[in-house]
């Protein structure tokens, strides 16, 4: 290489300590801007963030919601984000990895305990205790349903159960009858084929994938999803259930392996009800008038087979603070506000499920005019009476992974890759590893 | 850099003049801060974080703590990784069976099209853009949604095969179909290779041709003797970069099976597979793990590809070496 020689001139020496000196500044300014923008401070003003996941309705019900506490709160505004469920939970993953996430954000029993072993979320106990958080008025085992490892996680923001979706219009149609709540689940895989057989359309998903239905059919036999941090069921168990499907399957019940496969997606709007690829869908009781969105048929709610005693009321989702929020009190408040306030929970509805309060509750039933959410209500109400007496503990660290270790298992014996046999024991297996590793 | 200051003083002046020394620092210091926003994103963005993976790899890390708090755990990832883990030797088949497949199907498209297309025609440019525009859209999801529509049960492809008479499958929900329609995506975006083979048929010497027609040589024969030999380098280089591409597969995948890599698993890619483990299933240090052997074996594949190039790739000996 040749070495470099230049007579430098005074005039390019400015040019050059010019450039330098911008060269230095400008990555300066850039962070100082960064760092400008803390929000918050000597004005009085607090912003909270609030993260949730929802359809285009939910997103609007709660913006007015959070407007209503704005207006009695002047100080306090939001910075609201919300997306579909798809996605939501790596998105708040990776909030928390960077260490900023949502001051409140929803979470559900899928993630709750991962959250909350880890020390995500603030735990609400002394806030309860003190009052500022007001669960008074709440069922009691499902306040319990918050609680991990003794300590209250989130705070139930709705209560819903098992519910089974099913297209009235098509049944008028065809002259056929309306599936009931307590009828077997083999009665009910005769209804479904004879609805594939005169209405020419699958009469349901299969529920081997679907982690509630199988939950309900353990606890029928005796059995549950978990006992305490360990498996509540065993190999023949599984067998059973995936026994019962390939026959529902053998017999025409259900659709074709690669639509039962669509429907299996964790988006409501891909449900096969809405989409009329089949006669019913298994869902959450609180989910009915938000498929009822996607579709112009007429859709009805009943329980799953079985005996619906083996249903519980299920908080079907939180809102939890983070713990290291520079405004936990407040955070608490509006979570204590959605909760409790009656305006609120008249704006809210059955959105998220039946509101948490029963006060509350009370005077949404009486007021509420949309004809589904009139429907859900009735037949919640209807099915609290027939719940049995033990309702299930949230589920351990790991339970999403259980979820999507039977759906993939589940999806080998629905393509006739494995038989319920060798799927019961592949997802034995998978499932203690996911509640164990974690 | 440092040859620069040690090499000899130059002709002209014989004793170093008084204040050389510092401005030449001062020209250094220069040079570093004008290399600064690439050093910085350098350290800032890759080589710092790589670190920092490095290390969580030996740890119980999750997202959901502060990185202080992640427990060592020596090679217990590596071992669950190698012994244990069946749906990550799932996602190694799945994806060397994407490599090995959509990388030499995607060079001979692309080198095809760039046959076509090298030859003087009116309006020929059109057709290259045409042709590159699959290209341009690249990874992107939009492309991916496109896709599943398209080969669905009730999608486009079927429409068509039913115009003679053939009943289509569920491609993208079929678990045997689901990874062959999104080789076909591959596949299609050429237009990389494609640009760079045409680049490089412009190159290869007329005369060559020329010469070969005098002596009778059938196309298929100059194809074979002129033009691949003189084209290697350029497949080779090809060849490197679609591998490398072909083994971090993602986005398709992700979009076709809702982030899952259903049905059955079929579409698990191995990148795939290591976002599952570090932003679903909350394990980010065997995410780590996963990501520094998926590192060693490109670069080990990469090396590999190098050493067989002595054996096929010809340098021309006219150019400066």
């Amino acid at each position: 290489m040749e070495p470099i020689t230049r007579a430098v001139t005074p005039a390019q020496r400015t040019t050059r300590r010019r450039l330098l000196a911008a060269a230095l500044t400008v990555p300066l300014l850039l962070g100082a801007a960064a760092c400008g923008d803390d929000g918050g401070g000597s004005d009085g003003k607090t912003e909270l963030s609030i993260f949730w996941w929802g359809a285009e309705k939910r997103a609007e019900l709660t913006d007015q919601a959070l407007a209503l506490y704005t207006q009695k709160h002047p100080d306090v505004t939001f910075k609201k984000t919300w997306q579909g469920n798809q996605g939501y939970f790596d998105k708040l993953a990776t909030l928390t990895a960077g260490g900023n996430p949502p001051d409140i954000f929803q979470i559900d029993d899928n993630y709750i305990s991962e959250y909350a072993g880890r020390g995500v979320t603030l735990d609400l106990t002394s806030y309860k205790d003190s009052g500022k958080l007001d669960v008074t008025k709440f069922p009691e085992s499902l306040l319990k349903y918050g609680e991990v490892d003794g300590k209250l996680a989130g705070v139930p923001l709705g209560e819903n159960t098992q519910g089974l979706v099913y297209d009235k219009t098509l049944l008028t149609k065809n002259n056929l009858p309306e599936p009931k709540t307590g009828m077997s689940w083999e009665e009910f895989v005769d209804w479904a084929a004879d609805v594939t057989k005169k209405a020419k359309l699958p009469g349901t998903q299969d529920a081997s994938a679907v982690y509630q239905a199988l939950w309900v059919f353990l606890r029928q036999n005796g059995k549950d999803l978990y006992a305490g941090k360990q498996l509540g069921f065993d190999e023949a168990d599984i067998t059973k259930w995936f026994a019962l499907w390939k026959g529902a399957r053998e017999k025409g019940a259900t659709p074709t392996p690669d639509v039962i496969h669509e429907g299996n997606a964790s988006d409501v709007s891909k449900q096969l009800v809405a989409t009329g690829k089949a006669g019913t869908s298994w869902v959450w009781a609180n989910q009915m008038p938000e498929l009822k969105k996607s579709t112009d048929n007429e859709l009805g709610l009943i329980a799953y087979p079985g005996n619906p005693s083996a249903q519980w009321a299920r908080a079907s989702m939180y809102m939890s603070a983070f713990r290291g929020s520079e405004h936990k009190d407040i955070a608490v408040d509006v979570i204590n506000f959605l909760a409790n306030d009656p305006e609120a929970g008249k704006i809210l509805g059955t959105d998220r499920g039946l509101p948490p309060n029963l006060d509350v509750r009370k005077q949404v039933a009486a007021t509420v005019e949309d004809p589904n959410m009139k429907q859900t209500i009735a037949v919640m109400d209807e099915l609290g009476k027939r719940y049995g007496p033990t309702a299930p503990t949230v589920p351990p660290q790991g339970h999403s992974k259980v979820r999507s270790e039977l759906v993939r298992v589940a999806e080998e014996v629905i393509y006739g890759r494995q038989t319920p046999e060798q799927g019961a024991a592949a997802f034995v297996t998978a499932a203690k590893a996911a509640i164990g590793a974690s | 850099m440092t040859a620069s200051t040690l090499s000899p003083a130059p002709v002209a002046p014989a004793a170093p003049q008084p204040g050389r020394r510092a401005r030449r620092r001062q020209e250094n210091l220069a040079g570093y801060v004008f290399l600064s926003p690439w050093l910085l994103g350098l350290l800032g963005i890759t080589a710092i974080p790589m670190l920092i993976s490095l290390y969580l790899s030996f740890t119980d890390y999750s997202p959901l703590i502060p990185l202080t708090e992640a427990n060592w755990i020596g090679l217990e990832n590596y071992r669950r990784m190698f012994t244990a883990d069946q749906s990550y030797w799932h996602a190694v088949q799945v994806t060397v069976t994407f490599a090995l497949v959509a990388v030499p199907l995607k060079l001979a498209a692309a080198l095809a099209v760039a046959l076509l297309l090298n030859r003087t025609m009116r309006g020929i440019s059109v057709f290259r853009g045409l042709f590159y525009l699959p290209s341009l859209l690249g990874g992107s999801v939009a492309l991916a949604i496109v896709w599943v529509s398209m080969f669905n049960r009730d999608g486009a492809f079927n429409s068509f095969l039913a115009i003679f008479g053939i009943e289509g499958l569920p491609w993208v929900n079929d678990p045997d179909w689901a990874l062959s329609t999104l080789i076909l995506l591959a596949v299609w975006q050429f237009g990389a290779p494609m640009v760079i083979f045409l680049a490089g048929l412009k190159q290869v010497p007329v005369e060559l041709y020329e010469a070969a027609s005098v002596d009778g040589a059938s196309p298929w024969r100059k194809f074979v003797h002129i033009t691949l030999p003189m084209l290697s380098p350029v497949i080779f280089f090809n060849l490197v970069l679609e591998t490398i591409n072909g083994f971090q597969g993602f986005t398709s995948a992700f979009v076709l099976s809702n982030g899952t890599g259903g049905p059955v698993d079929s579409t698990l890619m191995y990148s795939l597979n290591l976002y599952i483990a570090g932003f679903v299933d909350l394990n980010m240090g065997y995410a780590s793990a996963m990501a520094w052997v998926f590192l060693l074996v490109i670069g080990a594949i990469t090396v590999l590809l190098f050493n067989t190039g002595r054996f096929w790739v010809h340098y021309s000996d006219n150019e400066e070496r």
